[in-house]
C-alpha cells in the first residue's frame, strides 16, 4: 500500500516537522488519493501537526485601501499624485506614515510593510479578493482553498473551538460575479470557517443562539440528540452529498460549541475592561479585532476580520470620491481613524500579552488605488501595486520591504505577488509551503506555485 | 444543423463500442497549404466507429513527394506546389491522407493582424499580467491579447520614436530582443531566437514593418478537430485550431491558440493544446484565437459495467428522459429508480409552490389509485397561488426588487408587476420585452424601476445581459472579453442602446425622494466609447447594427433582437434557470454564467429545452410541466456505487438544503406559527417599520429583500444588491444549526400554546403511537418506521405527564432538525 504520510523530517522555524509525501501519488494512477482517505487517515492522528502554537489573525481591508494616502506615500510627487494628506514620522526610522494613521505611528516597530505587492487579476473586488486569500486566481472550475481551510485541513483542532473564524460576517458579493475565496475550496466545505453573523460592537452582542434557551437543560438536549439520531439513522441517501454530509458535520461541531465553557467564555467580550474596550474604539471593526485577539488566545487557530462587508451602499476603502462612495479626504472622518486604532490597539495588547511572537497579524487587501486622483476626488481600482502589512509570527517589525515606483503605480523594488503574501502567511503558522495537498481528482496540489516563497526578509 | 449531427455522433458510439474494431485515422482529413508559410498540424488518431479515441504513437511519418511537402517536428511544411500523401505508419497499421500545396511561389509577408499579433499573444506578452495591464508594464502597454490592432501597431512602430523597431537591423529591434532577454526584461525570456515566432517577428520588421489595415481578412469563426473525443483518464491528445477568414481562406491557428479547461477534474490542457484525461465525466477544452471561441469535449466514461438493457427498457416520458439516458448510458451511469409516491408528492409540494404538503394532501394522494395521479398533481400546483407566491419571489430575485435600493411604494409597484406577470402566465419573452422598452410612471408602470435600479447605459446593458441573457458582460468595458467572444466595441455597441433612457425624479442615491419617477426616452444622444472617443453604432451584441440617427427609441430594436426565437442566448438562459429551480443544479453550471467556453453538462438536452420553450411561445409553465412530469425529475435521490460519483448529469435527484424562505415556511406552517414582518432593515443598518406585510405572511409573499429577519439571512436569501443567483447561498453553516438548536424561531413556534404540539396532544391524549403518526405525516410526508414509531413512544412515554409536552416538542425539533426535512431530496 502506498505509504502517503511517511516521514521525512525538514528543518522549518527550528522544528521538525513531517512532510507529506503526495508528490508520490503518481503511483497510484491518475485517480490517486481520495479525500476521504486523506481524512481517514488523518481521524487516525496519522497526520503529524505543524508547530501548533502558531495562529494567524488576516486583517482584510474590504474596499481596496489607498496604498498612496496612508503607507506608502509620495510627497514629492504632484499635487494630483500625493493627495490631500502628509507623511508623518514614527517610532520606527525606516517608516513614514499617514498624518491619518497617527495611532500606527507609535506602534510602527512592530509591523513592516511591503510596499511593492501586485497582482495580475482584474481590477474587480472580487477577484482581488479570491486571490489574496488563496494566493490563485481561480481557474479550470478549480477553487483552491483559503489560508484558514488550509491551516484548517493540515492541523487538528486544539479545542472545541471552530478552528477557523470569519469576524464579523463573510464577505458580500464584489460585482464581479466570482467567488471571494473565503473557504476551503477543492478542500471541501468542510474546512470552511465558521462566520460569526453578529456585530460585536452592539451592546446585548453574543454568538447567536450559543446557548440553549433556559428551558432547555441538559436532559433534554440530550434527549433531542437521541430522537435526532433515531430520525437520522433512517434516510441513508444524503452520504453522496456534500452539502448533506456537511449539515450532519455542523451537528456535531454546533453541540460540540454549546456545551463548552471555553467557547462561551472566549466570545464573552464582556469578560474585557472597558478600557480595553474601549482602546480598541466601540465599533464594529475594533471589536472584531479585540474578539480576534480573545478567540486565538482561546486556541482558534486562524481569524479573518473583514473590516467591511461589501462595497455595496456601505462605508468602505473603495474611495471612488463619486456618490455613493467616499472620497480620498473623507477617509480621514471615519475609515482611517477607526482603523488606526483598531489596529494599533491589536498589536499592543498581543505585545503587551506576550503573544505576538506566535501570533502573525496580516494586513490584506484586494488591491491599491491609482496613483491619480480622479476628478470626483477620488481613487479608482488599482492592483498594479499596493501595500500589505505584517507583524507578529516571527516578522521583525519596523521595517519596510520592497518599494513603490515615484508614483506608486508600479513595484520598483522586490515585486511581491499575492503567492508570495500566502507563501508568507504559511510560514508564519509554521507551515512548509512546499507541502502539496490533495488537489482535485487527487492530484497533488501545492500551497502555494512553484515560484512562490515566503518575503524572507520580514523574517528576523 | 451541426449540432443535430454532433449528437448522432455522440450516441453512434455508445451503442458500438465493444462491437467496432479499432480503425485509424488522420486529422485533418486533407492538407491544404496555401503560400509558402503555411503550416499544418495533425494528429493521428483511433476511431472506434464515428468517435476518435486517442492519439496512436507513430512509428514512422513520410511524405511521399518530398519535393511538394516534408515534416518538420511534426508539422507539414510546404516545399513546392503539388499534391502529394502524408503517410502514418503505427503498430495497428497505415493511414494516409492528401497533402495539396498551393501558392507556394507567391510573395508572401506577415500580417500584423494575423500573425504579428498572435504571436504577441501566444507569448503572453498582452496578457493582463504583463503588457496586457490596463497600465502596460515599464512603459510599454498593449490592449489585452490584442483586441485593439491599429491601436498595437502605433505603440509597437510608432510611441517613442519607433525606437521598439530597427528597421535597419531587425536583430537589434527592442520587440525581440526584450522578449529573447538579448536586452534585460522584467518578464524574463519568452522567445528562442530559432523559434518561428522569432522568425515572425523579425521578418515582419524586415519587409517594413507593415500596419493593419482596414482591408484585412477578418476571422469569421474558429474550428477545433477533434471536436469531441471518447477517452480514459491517462490518455492524451492533442487539440487543433483551424482559423477561417472572411475571404475563403483558412490558416492552422494550433500553435497561437490559447487553451482551458472547463473542467479541470476530467482534463487538463498545457499550452500547446495538450490535453491529459484525469478524471471520469465530460471535459471541455476551450480553444480561443483572436477573440473566437470554440469547444472540444472530451468523453470520459465511469469504469461501471452497465447492461445496454438498463437503458433501453427505462421510461421515457419525452425528450428529456431520452437525451438524459442516451448521456447516463455514453458515461456508463446507473440511473436510480423512479421515486416513491410519498417522496414524489413532498418533492413536488416543495419544488413547484415552496411548500410541504398537508397530512391530508399526502394521504389524499397516497389513495388515489388513478395511475395518471402524477400528473395530475402536477396540473394542480402548477395552478396554486403559491406557485405565483413563489415565482414572483424568484424573478424578484432576478430583477432586484429591494428595498435597500428603492423607496417602499416603488418596490411594491414593482413586485407587484411580477407578480401579476406570474399570476397571468405572461410568456417570458412578453415580460423581457416590457421591462426593457419600459416607460411611464415608477408607479404606474412597475417595471420602469428596473431602471431606477439600474441607472447609467453601461449599468442597464450589464444587467439587461445577465437578467435576461445569463452572461457577464462587464469584463468587456475594458478590454475584449478574454476566453469570450464579446469584444469591446460590442458592449459600447450594446450599452449606446440605452443613452437615452431618462428619468424625471431620480439621481444620485436610489432611494432620494418618494420614489416616483417618469421615465421617458430622448429622441437623441449616443454613449461614447472611451477607446475612439466616438460613438459607438448602437447594436444588440451580434445583432444587426440600427441606425443611429433614427430617433425611434433603440430599446425596441433591441427587445425584437433580445426576444427573437433566433436569439438562443434568451431561450437558453431562461430554461437553464428554470431547470436549476426543479434540480439544484443548471444545465450550465451557474445559471449567470452563460459563457460560451462554460457548456451545459448535456448540450443536447438544453438545446433541446430551449427550442420546446420557444416551440410553446415561451410559456415558462409549459416548460416547467415537461420537467416535472419527467422520469428524470421523477427519479430518487438513492445512491448506488454505479451513480455515486455522478456530479451532474442526472442519474439521480441530488440532494440539496431548501432555500432561505421555503425551509422557513416549512417551519412555521408545520408547527402551524406564522411569523411577522414588521421592520425593514436598510443598507446603512438603520431600520425602519413596514406595515405591507400582516399577520401570517409567508417568507415567500414578501415583496422585498430588506425585510428584517435573522432566519432568512443567515439560511442565505439572496440579497438582491446585485444581478446574480450567486447571491443566494443553501449551503449549511454551523450558525444555521445553531439557530435550529437554540435560536428563536423553531423553539418558540413549537412552545407557543395552539401550535402544533397542543393542537396533537389534545387530539391524541395518551395515543402515542397515533401522535408519532401524525408527526411524522406533517414534517416528513411519511409514516415512521417501525424502529423510529417504537423509539418514539418509548422516549415520550418515559417523560412525566406535565413534561409531554416538552417531549413532543422534541419529537418535533428532532424531525425538523433532521436532514429529510432541511434537504430537499
Amino acid at each position: 500500500m502506498f505509504d502517503f504520510l511517511a516521514e521525512g523530517n525538514g528543518p522549518l522555524c527550528g522544528k521538525k516537522r513531517s512532510r507529506r509525501e503526495f508528490l508520490q501519488v503518481g503511483a497510484l494512477g491518475p485517480i490517486g488519493l481520495s479525500l476521504p482517505q486523506y481524512l481517514a487517515a488523518k481521524q487516525a492522528g496519522k497526520v503529524q501537526e505543524g508547530n501548533d502554537e502558531k495562529s494567524c489573525i488576516m486583517i482584510f481591508n474590504l474596499g481596496g485601501p489607498s496604498h498612496i494616502d496612508l503607507w506608502d506615500m509620495k510627497p514629492d510627487a504632484a499635487q494630483e499624485i500625493r493627495g490631500p494628506f502628509k507623511p508623518i514620522r514614527t517610532n520606527s526610522p525606516e517608516i513614514d506614515i499617514s498624518e491619518i494613521l497617527p495611532m500606527h505611528a507609535k506602534v510602527a516597530d512592530k509591523f513592516a510593510l511591503v510596499r511593492s505587492c501586485h497582482h495580475g487579476g482584474a481590477a474587480v473586488h472580487d477577484a482581488g479578493w479570491q486571490i489574496m486569500q488563496t494566493g490563485r486566481r481561480f481557474t479550470g472550475g478549480v477553487e483552491t482553498p483559503h489560508i484558514g481551510a488550509v491551516a484548517n485541513y493540515l492541523t487538528n483542532p486544539r479545542n472545541d473551538l471552530p478552528p477557523f473564524v470569519v469576524l464579523p460576517e463573510f464577505m458580500g458579493r464584489g460585482g464581479g460575479n466570482l467567488p471571494n475565496g473565503q473557504g476551503g475550496g477543492f478542500l471541501g466545505k468542510a474546512y470552511d470557517p465558521f462566520a460569526l453573523m453578529a456585530d460585536p460592537s452592539k451592546k446585548d452582542f453574543k454568538v447567536p443562539d450559543l446557548l440553549p434557551p433556559d428551558q432547555i437543560g441538559a436532559t433534554r438536549l440530550e434527549r433531542r440528540r437521541n430522537m435526532r439520531d433515531l430520525v437520522e439513522g433512517t434516510v441513508k441517501d444524503f452520504e453522496a452529498s456534500e452539502d448533506a454530509r456537511l449539515m450532519d458535520e455542523n451537528f456535531h461541531s454546533a453541540f460540540r460549541l454549546m456545551t463548552s465553557e471555553k467557547a462561551r467564555s472566549a466570545f464573552d467580550l464582556s469578560k474585557e475592561p472597558k478600557k480595553v474596550r474601549e482602546r480598541y474604539g466601540m465599533n464594529r471593526v475594533g471589536q472584531c479585532m479585540l474578539l480576534a485577539r480573545r478567540l486565538i488566545e482561546n486556541g482558534v487557530r486562524f481569524v479573518t476580520v473583514n473590516t467591511f462587508l461589501t462595497v455595496f451602499n456601505e462605508l468602505s476603502w473603495d474611495i471612488h470620491g463619486s456618490k455613493p462612495f467616499i472620497s480620498v479626504t473623507q477617509m480621514k472622518e471615519l475609515v482611517a481613524p477607526m482603523y488606526d486604532q483598531a489596529y494599533s490597539a491589536l498589536l499592543e495588547d498581543l505585545f503587551d500579552r506576550g503573544m505576538l511572537d506566535n501570533v502573525m497579524v496580516a494586513g490584506l487587501s484586494e488591491f491599491g488605488r491609482t496613483p491619480k486622483v480622479n476628478p470626483a476626488g477620488g481613487r479608482d481600482h488599482w492592483p498594479q501595486c499596493f501595500t500589505v502589512s505584517f507583524a507578529g509570527g516571527g516578522v521583525k517589525g519596523g521595517q519596510v520591504v520592497g518599494k513603490s515606483d515615484p508614483i506608486g503605480g508600479f513595484p520598483a523594488e522586490r515585486p511581491v505577488d499575492p503567492g508570495d503574501i500566502v507563501a508568507t502567511i504559511f510560514k508564519g503558522l509554521g507551515f512548509n509551503h512546499e507541502d502539496h495537498l490533495p488537489g482535485p481528482a487527487g492530484r497533488p496540489y501545492p500551497l502555494v506555485d512553484f515560484g512562490n516563497e515566503p518575503i524572507h526578509e520580514l523574517f528576523g | 444543423m451541426k449540432k443535430v449531427f454532433f449528437f448522432a455522433v455522440f450516441t453512434a458510439v455508445i451503442t458500438n463500442v465493444s462491437t467496432i474494431a479499432a480503425d485509424l485515422s488522420i486529422l485533418p482529413e486533407k492538407i491544404s497549404l496555401n503560400g509558402p508559410e503555411a503550416r499544418q498540424h495533425f494528429l493521428v488518431l483511433e476511431k472506434d466507429g464515428e468517435e476518435f479515441s486517442g492519439e496512436v504513437p507513430a512509428q514512422s511519418l513520410s511524405v511521399k513527394d518530398e519535393a511538394v511537402a516534408t515534416i518538420e517536428n511534426g508539422v507539414v511544411v510546404p516545399k513546392g506546389n503539388g499534391v502529394t500523401t502524408l503517410i502514418a505508419r503505427t503498430e495497428k497499421g497505415e493511414v494516409s491522407v492528401p497533402i495539396e500545396v498551393n501558392g507556394f511561389d507567391a510573395k508572401f509577408t506577415w500580417s500584423f493582424r494575423h500573425h504579428v499579433l498572435p504571436v504577441i499573444s501566444k507569448e503572453g506578452c498582452n496578457a493582463g499580467a504583463c503588457h496586457g495591464a490596463l497600465a502596460g508594464k515599464g512603459g510599454f502597454r498593449l490592449s489585452l491579447r490584442g483586441y485593439d490592432p491599429p491601436k498595437d501597431f502605433y505603440t509597437i512602430a510608432r510611441e517613442t520614436g519607433g525606437r521598439r523597431i530597427e528597421s535597419a537591423d531587425p536583430a537589434r529591434s527592442l520587440l525581440i530582443t526584450k522578449p529573447t532577454m538579448a536586452t534585460p526584461h522584467k518578464g524574463g525570456k519568452r522567445m528562442d531566437p530559432r523559434s518561428r515566432d522569432y522568425r515572425i517577428l523579425a521578418e515582419w520588421i524586415t519587409a517594413g514593418a507593415k500596419a493593419p489595415s482596414e482591408e484585412d481578412v477578418v476571422v469569421d469563426r474558429i474550428e477545433v478537430l477533434p471536436e469531441i473525443s471518447n477517452l480514459k483518464p491517462g490518455d492524451k491528445q492533442k487539440i487543433l485550431v483551424t482559423a477561417f477568414y472572411d475571404d475563403g481562406s483558412t490558416q492552422d491557428a494550433t500553435q497561437w491558440a490559447k487553451f482551458t479547461s472547463a473542467d479541470e477534474t476530467v482534463a487538463t490542457v498545457d499550452d500547446d493544446g495538450n490535453v491529459e484525461v484525469i478524471g471520469y465525466g465530460v471535459g471541455s477544452i476551450t480553444a480561443w484565437f483572436s477573440s473566437k471561441v470554440k469547444l472540444a469535449r472530451i468523453v470520459s466514461p465511469f469504469p461501471n459495467q452497465i447492461p445496454d438493457e438498463v437503458y433501453t427498457q427505462a421510461e421515457k416520458q419525452s425528450f428529456i428522459d431520452e437525451l438524459v439516458l442516451q448521456q447516463l448510458q455514453s458515461l456508463n451511469l446507473k440511473p436510480s429508480r423512479r421515486t416513491t409516491d410519498n417522496e414524489f408528492v413532498r418533492r413536488a409540494f416543495l419544488d413547484t409552490i415552496g411548500m410541504v404538503p398537508s397530512s391530508e394532501e399526502v394521504t389524499k394522494f397516497l389513495a388515489d389509485k388513478d395511475p395518471k395521479k402524477r400528473d395530475k398533481l402536477i396540473d394542480h400546483l402548477l395552478t396554486r397561488e403559491e406557485f405565483t407566491d413563489y415565482w414572483a419571489y424568484r424573478w424578484s430575485d432576478v430583477f432586484l426588487v429591494n428595498g435597500g435600493l428603492l423607496r417602499p411604494d416603488a418596490v411594491k409597484s414593482y413586485y407587484e408587476w411580477v407578480r401579476t406577470s406570474v399570476e397571468k402566465n405572461t410568456p417570458w419573452d412578453q415580460m423581457a420585452r416590457e421591462i426593457i422598452t419600459a416607460k411611464g410612471g415608477s408607479i404606474e408602470n412597475g417595471a420602469t424601476n428596473f431602471y431606477a435600479v439600474h441607472q447609467d447605459p453601461e449599468t442597464m446593458a450589464e444587467n439587461v445581459s445577465q437578467a435576461f441573457l445569463g452572461l457577464s458582460l462587464a469584463c468587456a468595458k475594458c478590454h475584449d472579453h478574454p476566453l469570450e467572444k464579446w469584444t469591446n466595441d460590442q458592449y459600447y455597441a450594446f450599452a449606446n442602446l440605452f443613452s437615452r433612457v431618462r428619468g424625471k425624479g431620480w439621481g444620485g442615491d436610489t432611494r432620494n425622494g418618494d420614489g416616483i419617477r417618469t421615465l421617458y426616452v430622448e429622441p437623441r444622444g449616443d454613449l461614447i466609447q472611451p477607446r475612439t472617443g466616438k460613438p459607438q453604432i448602437p447594436a444588440p451584441l451580434d445583432g444587426d447594427p440600427i441606425d443611429p440617427d433614427s430617433t425611434e427609441d433603440r430599446r425596441e430594436a433591441l427587445a425584437v433582437w433580445l426576444t427573437s426565437p433566433d436569439n438562443t442566448f434568451f431561450s437558453r438562459a431562461v430554461t437553464n434557470r428554470v431547470w436549476a429551480a426543479y434540480f439544484g443544479i443548471g444545465l450550465v453550471n451557474e445559471v449567470d454564467d452563460l459563457r460560451a467556453s462554460n457548456p451545459a453538462s448535456n448540450e443536447p438536452l438544453l438545446e433541446a429545452l430551449a427550442a420546446y420553450l420557444v416551440e410553446n411561445e415561451f410559456d415558462l409553465k409549459a416548460l416547467m410541466k415537461l420537467i416535472l412530469q419527467s422520469e428524470t425529475y421523477q427519479r430518487s435521490s438513492e445512491v448506488s456505487s454505479e451513480n455515486r460519483d455522478d456530479p451532474r448529469f442526472f442519474s439521480r435527484h441530488y440532494p440539496r438544503r431548501h432555500m432561505a424562505e421555503v425551509l422557513h415556511d416549512a417551519i412555521a406552517e408545520v408547527s402551524d406559527v406564522p411569523s411577522v414582518f414588521t421592520k425593514l432593515k436598510l443598507n446603512d443598518g438603520s431600520t425602519q417599520d413596514t406595515k405591507f406585510y400582516e399577520e401570517g405572511t409567508r417568507a415567500l409573499e414578501l415583496y422585498d429583500s430588506a425585510v428584517e429577519s435573522y432566519f432568512l439571512k443567515t439560511f442565505g436569501r439572496n440579497e438582491r444588491d446585485i444581478v446574480c443567483e450567486c447571491e443566494r447561498s443553501n449551503q449549511p453553516s454551523m450558525i444555521q444549526v445553531l439557530h435550529l438548536a437554540n435560536g428563536s424561531t423553531l423553539n418558540e413556534k413549537l412552545q407557543k400554546k395552539d401550535g402544533i404540539v397542543d393542537q396533537l396532544l389534545k387530539k391524541n391524549g395518551a395515543d402515542f403511537s397515533a401522535l408519532v403518526d401524525a408527526a411524522y405525516l406533517r414534517t416528513l410526508s411519511r409514516n415512521p418506521t417501525k424502529k423510529e414509531k417504537d423509539g418514539f413512544i418509548a422516549m415520550i412515554g418515559k417523560a412525566p405527564e406535565e413534561e409531554r409536552h416538552e417531549a413532543v416538542e422534541d419529537l418535533f425539533w428532532a424531525l425538523m432538525t433532521s436532514r429529510e426535512f432541511l434537504f430537499q431530496h
